[in-house]
C-alpha cells in the first residue's frame, strides 16, 4: 500500500521523525522559529507510545548537557533550538565532540548576531561548519531544503552520528521551519533494547558488567602527548567523513555556463531563480551542497572550468562563500548575494543580483 | 496548471488558516502545494501574511516576487502586494477593509463584501471561507468537495458539525464575488 502523503510544518515533521525513528530522548528549550519541534512532542506523548523522554529542560545549557549524558549511555538523544540558543549549546556540543559521542542537535536558523530576529537566517554557517566551541573538531551538518528532508535527515543524522561516533547536525531556517509542505513519514521503528544498545556501543557508559573493563567517557585528557594522540585520531576520523558522506544535488548544470551553489531555503529560492534565469536564455544551473560538513569540494571544483561564474547565494553576508573559493581556488570568478537579518530574497532580486555580479 | 498566491490581511482574519484550507485541499487532490507564512510577532491586529502555491508539477520556490491572485484584506496588504499581481492576474479585496481601491489596469480587479456577508449569516468566522468561495469561483484551482474533504480531514471531530456552515460559506463568497 502506497504511504500516505501528509501536509505539515518542517519543525513537525522533526518531531514525528524524531519518535518514528524510535530516538531515545529529546532534551530543548522552545525559541522561534522552531518551538513546534518541542510543541509537537509534547502532543505526541511518544513518552506512553515508544517511551521515548521530551523534557523541557530549564535552559539551552542544561539541554545539551542532558544529551551528553544520554548520548554517554548509547541513547540515541537529540535537541533543538535556534541561533541564538544553539550559541548556548556550544560548550556542550565541544565536550560531546571531544568525548566523541553520538547525538543529534538541529538549528533552525534565525537572524542575528545577537537575540537578532525571530526571522529566517543563514549566518550560523560559520557556528555549524568551522566549530561554534573550542577546539578541533568538526560536526556532520545536513542542510534539509525541503520539509520531506527535515524528517529524511533526522534518521540519516542519527545514522552518521553512529556510524562516527559524532554529533551530527540538522542545520535548516525559519523558512524550511515554518513552511508547510507534502510530506512521506517513516515506519515506526522500535527503540533499541537495552542489549542492542550494549551490543551496538561498546564504548557506552551503560552500568558495570561482570568482567568488563570500565567505559569512561571524557573529553579530559591532562597529558598533553595523549591529548595529540586523541586529536589525530579525531582527524583521522575527520578525514574518513570527507572521503565517504559528501552529499550534494546538482540542478541543470550541464550545460550551465553560470552556476548557483545555494542550500537550504535559498536552494529553493535559487531554483525559481534559475527557472526564471532559463527563460531569459541565461543558462544557469544549481549546485546544492546537501553536507555543508564534508562539503561538496570536489564537486565544486568540477566546475570551475566549464562555468563562467558562480554565485554563492546565502542568506547572511558571504561565509560559504569562502567554501567555494577554496574550491575553485581561483579560476572562476565567485560572487555572494545575500539579505541579512531575518530578510529572504526573492526569485527576481536573485536573477538581478546574478546579472550584475557576473554577467553585466 | 499552477496557482501562486498571496493571501494577506490582519492577524485574526483567518488569513492562514485560508490558506491552510487552500494548501490542504490541493493535497486531497494529489497537487503539489507548498504553504509560507511571513511568521513574526504578529498577533490579532498586526499584518499576516501567506503564500500559497498549488501545483501539478514540483514546486520550487515557496517564496515568490509575484503572484497570479492577490487577496488582500486590508490596506496595508494592498499596498505591499499591488505592485506584485503579474500582468493579467486577480486582485480580490474586502470592501471593509479596503478605503481605497486598487487602481490598477491591467489586472482584473474583484471586490467581495465578505465582512458584510458573515454579518448577515451571524457568523464572522465564516468570512475567510467567504473569500475562499469568491477565489474558487474566479479560479477554481480545487474543487470545493476537496475544500470539505481538506477541512475533514484537517479539523478535529468536535468541529466537524461547523462543516455545513463552512460549505454554505463557500458558497456564499462565490454568489458575492463581482468585478469592480
Amino acid at each position: 500500500m502506497a504511504k500516505e502523503v501528509v501536509l505539515m510544518k518542517g519543525n513537525e515533521a522533526i518531531a514525528r521523525a524524531a519518535v518514528l525513528c524510535g530516538a531515545d530522548a529529546y532534551f530543548g528549550y522552545p525559541i522561534t522559529p522552531q518551538s513546534e519541534v518541542l510543541e509537537t512532542l509534547a502532543e505526541l506523548k511518544p513518552w506512553e507510545t515508544t517511551g521515548m523522554v521530551v523534557l523541557q529542560a530549564e535552559s539551552e545549557v542544561s539541554a545539551i548537557n542532558m544529551v551528553y549524558g544520554g548520548a554517554a549511555t548509547g541513547k540515541m538523544v537529540m535537541t533543538s533550538s535556534s541561533s541564538p540558543g544553539v550559541s548556548l549549546k556550544q560548550e556542550g556540543v565541544s565536550y560531546i565532540a571531544g568525548a566523541e559521542l553520538p547525538c543529534l542537535i538541529v538549528n533552525v536558523m534565525r537572524g542575528g548576531p545577537g537575540l537578532g530576529t525571530i526571522q529566517p537566517s543563514q549566518a550560523d554557517y560559520f557556528q555549524t561548519t568551522k566549530g561554534g566551541g573550542h577546539g578541533d573538531y568538526r560536526l556532520i551538518a545536513l542542510a534539509p531544503a525541503s520539509v520531506q528532508e527535515m524528517a529524511d535527515f533526522v534518521q540519516l543524522g542519527f545514522d552518521l552520528a553512529f556510524k562516527y561516533r559524532n554529533p551530527a547536525i540538522i542545520l535548516a531556517d525559519g523558512v524550511i521551519g515554518q513552511m508547510m509542505e507534502k510530506v512521506v513519514l517513516p515506519d515506526q521503528k522500535p527503540r533499541l533494547t537495552e542489549e542492542e544498545v550494549i551490543a551496538r556501543c561498546p564504548w557506552a557508559a551503560n552500568g558495570k558488567r561482570k568482567g568488563a573493563a570500565n567505559n569512561i567517557i571524557t573529553s579530559l585528557e591532562l597529558d598533553p602527548a595523549k591529548m595529540e594522540v586523541r586529536n589525530i585520531h579525531l582527524q583521522e576520523k575527520y578525514k574518513e567523513i570527507e572521503k565517504n558522506e559528501v552529499r550534494y544535488e546538482e540542478i541543470m548544470c550541464d550545460d550551465a555556463e553560470y552556476l548557483i551553489v545555494a542550500f537550504g531555503s535559498c536552494a529553493r529560492i535559487g531554483q525559481k531563480a534559475l527557472e526564471l534565469a532559463r527563460e531569459q536564455g541565461i543558462k544557469v544551473g544549481l549546485l546544492r551542497p546537501i553536507t555543508l560538513w564534508p562539503f561538496p569540494t570536489a564537486p565544486i571544483a568540477k566546475y570551475a572550468d566549464k562555468v563562467k561564474g558562480m554565485l554563492s547565494l546565502e542568506l547572511n553576508a558571504g561565509q560559504m562563500i569562502e567554501d567555494i573559493k577554496l574550491a575553485v581556488n581561483g579560476k572562476v570568478k565567485v560572487e555572494h548575494f545575500g539579505r541579512l537579518g531575518g530578510i529572504v530574497p526573492d526569485p527576481d532580486e536573485v536573477v538581478t543580483a546574478l546579472k550584475e555580479k557576473l554577467i553585466k | 496548471m499552477k496557482l501562486e498566491i498571496i493571501i494577506a490581511g490582519f492577524g485574526g482574519q483567518g488569513v492562514l488558516s485560508m490558506g491552510k484550507i487552500l494548501a490542504y485541499a490541493g493535497l486531497m487532490e494529489d497537487k503539489e502545494v507548498t504553504w509560507m507564512p511571513a511568521y513574526g510577532p504578529e498577533q490579532r491586529g498586526g499584518t499576516a501574511n501567506v503564500t500559497v502555491i498549488v501545483s501539478d508539477d514540483k514546486i520550487s520556490s515557496p517564496i515568490l516576487s509575484s503572484y497570479d491572485v492577490a487577496i488582500v484584506l486590508n490596506q496595508p496588504s494592498l499596498e505591499k502586494f499591488e505592485s506584485k499581481v503579474k500582468p493579467g492576474g486577480i486582485i480580490i479585496y474586502d470592501s471593509n477593509g479596503i478605503v481605497e481601491p486598487p487602481t490598477r489596469k491591467d489586472v482584473e480587479i474583484y471586490r467581495i463584501d465578505a465582512m458584510e456577508a458573515a454579518n448577515e449569516m451571524n457568523n464572522t468566522k465564516a468570512f475567510n471561507m467567504i473569500v475562499l468561495g469568491g477565489l474558487l469561483k474566479l479560479r477554481p484551482v480545487v474543487t470545493i468537495e476537496s475544500v470539505m474533504k481538506g477541512l475533514k480531514k484537517s479539523l478535529p471531530e468536535r468541529h466537524h458539525h461547523l462543516l455545513p456552515m463552512n460549505e454554505q460559506a463557500i458558497m456564499k463568497g462565490m454568489e458575492i464575488i463581482k468585478k469592480a
